[in-house]
């Protein structure tokens, strides 16, 4: 693998016909990527107990993804999957397994506890407030827990993600997909018309008033008052 | 026995020692010179054999500059509960240890000695326990602050 990813780019850009080639290498590779993605549970809290547990058994099956071959060894996988809060001391332990992985390396961080640091976040002296702060996140799937049909959702942009990704020249840089669609009977001129209702009443101005209201306006009064009272 | 005649049966016990009401549970606060002399009776009586520590845990009384130390016992031969408290000054937190009682104390009193720094006098092995060694003052005391800590204020 490592000649196809490092030499081949190298070789075939000069070759007639060569990006060509590169381009439909790139588009296999991402296909048997996506669809193989070995995880590493790292769960640290109560998420791994409810959603990752509920999406390995059988009622919700991981295998139908392609996810299904869980190791206990970070060398072995390619997709982490954090599952939890992560404190300061963990940190430094999920830092080093993250380093471990296989390359490329994908992260999903699950629940509001490991996207932000959730109910934890404040007058708390031990949390990291996010495990992005830590390592590179790929996939945030909120939820406290999340159920296991959202994680699948993470679960199915992280494919989406990495099919129309990367390419072999440029190895790590990552395209995210964007997966915004306007909710059901709304369409994009009525959001024109509701942002310009909303701009011209904003800049409709009564002149006299908005100087009243500014902080210095106060100030200014002040110092007229008292400079009229000296010429007097 | 049941709560009023196990309260009434330490105060016998130890005189100086009086109960608490708001409790659910029997308990009995006790000063900290009796404390050992006590919780050794506790055990070796047969009228008590309090041969369990379920939990020893602290309590930070910031105005009244104490912490309050409370101690949780349970007898498997008789099957009652005891609740014992003892308050030490803020300011010098000594206290003698029960680890030479109950061997379990080692484990809950290096506990309690990382998050509220309370010393107990006589433990073998006085470590921090869960957070790291170099950690910089103790953070259940109701003063701790921390550079990374996120305040919340209402």
């Amino acid at each position: 693998m490592g000649l196809i990813t490092d030499k081949l780019p190298g070789y075939l850009e000069h070759v007639p016909g060569g990006s060509i080639l590169i381009t439909s290498i790139d588009a296999i590779m991402n296909h048997s990527r996506a669809n193989s993605l070995w995880p590493l549970a790292f769960g640290t809290k109560c998420c791994a107990i409810e959603m990752l547990m509920a999406t390995g058994a059988p009622h919700q099956d991981t295998s139908r993804f392609g996810t299904e071959v869980a190791r206990q060894t970070p060398r072995q996988a390619d997709m982490m999957i954090i599952a939890g809060a992560i404190v300061k001391k963990m940190a430094l332990r999920m830092r080093l397994l993250y380093e471990q992985m296989a390359e490329p390396r994908y992260v999903i961080a699950t629940g509001s506890c490991a996207i932000s640091g959730g109910p934890f976040m404040y007058n708390s002296y031990t949390i990291v407030r996010g495990a992005d702060e830590i390592v590179p996140v790929d996939v945030y799937v909120p939820g406290c827990p999340p159920r296991p049909e959202a994680f699948f959702w993470g679960l199915l942009t992280l494919q989406k993600m990495i099919k129309q990704g990367e390419s072999i020249r440029h190895p790590d840089i990552r395209k995210k997909p964007v997966l915004a669609r306007l909710p059901h009977g709304i369409k994009s001129e009525d959001i024109h018309r509701q942002i310009r209702e909303l701009l011209e009443q904003e800049n409709c101005v009564d002149v006299v008033k908005e100087a009243r209201r500014k902080i210095w306006a106060a100030k200014v009064d002040e110092w007229i008052e008292k400079t009229s009272k000296k010429q007097s | 026995m049941d709560r009023e005649n196990l309260e009434k049966a330490v105060i016998n016990l130890e005189p100086k020692a009086c109960g608490c009401a708001k409790t659910d549970r029997a308990a009995v606060e006790v000063p900290v010179e009796k404390l050992i002399e006590l919780m050794r009776r506790l055990k070796s009586d047969d009228k008590f054999a309090f041969n369990m520590l379920l939990d020893h845990t602290a309590v930070d009384r910031i105005a009244e500059g104490k912490f309050e130390l409370v101690y949780n016992l349970y007898s498997i031969v008789h099957g009652h509960y005891l609740m014992i408290s003892c308050s030490i000054d803020r300011n010098k937190p000594v206290v003698p240890t029960v680890s030479g009682i109950w061997p379990i104390a080692h484990w809950q009193e290096r506990e309690v000695f990382d998050l509220f720094g309370v010393l107990y006098d006589g433990h073998t092995d006085l470590r921090r326990l869960f957070l790291e060694d170099d950690w910089n003052g103790f953070p259940l005391r109701k003063d701790y602050s921390d550079p990374d800590m996120l305040t919340f204020e209402t």
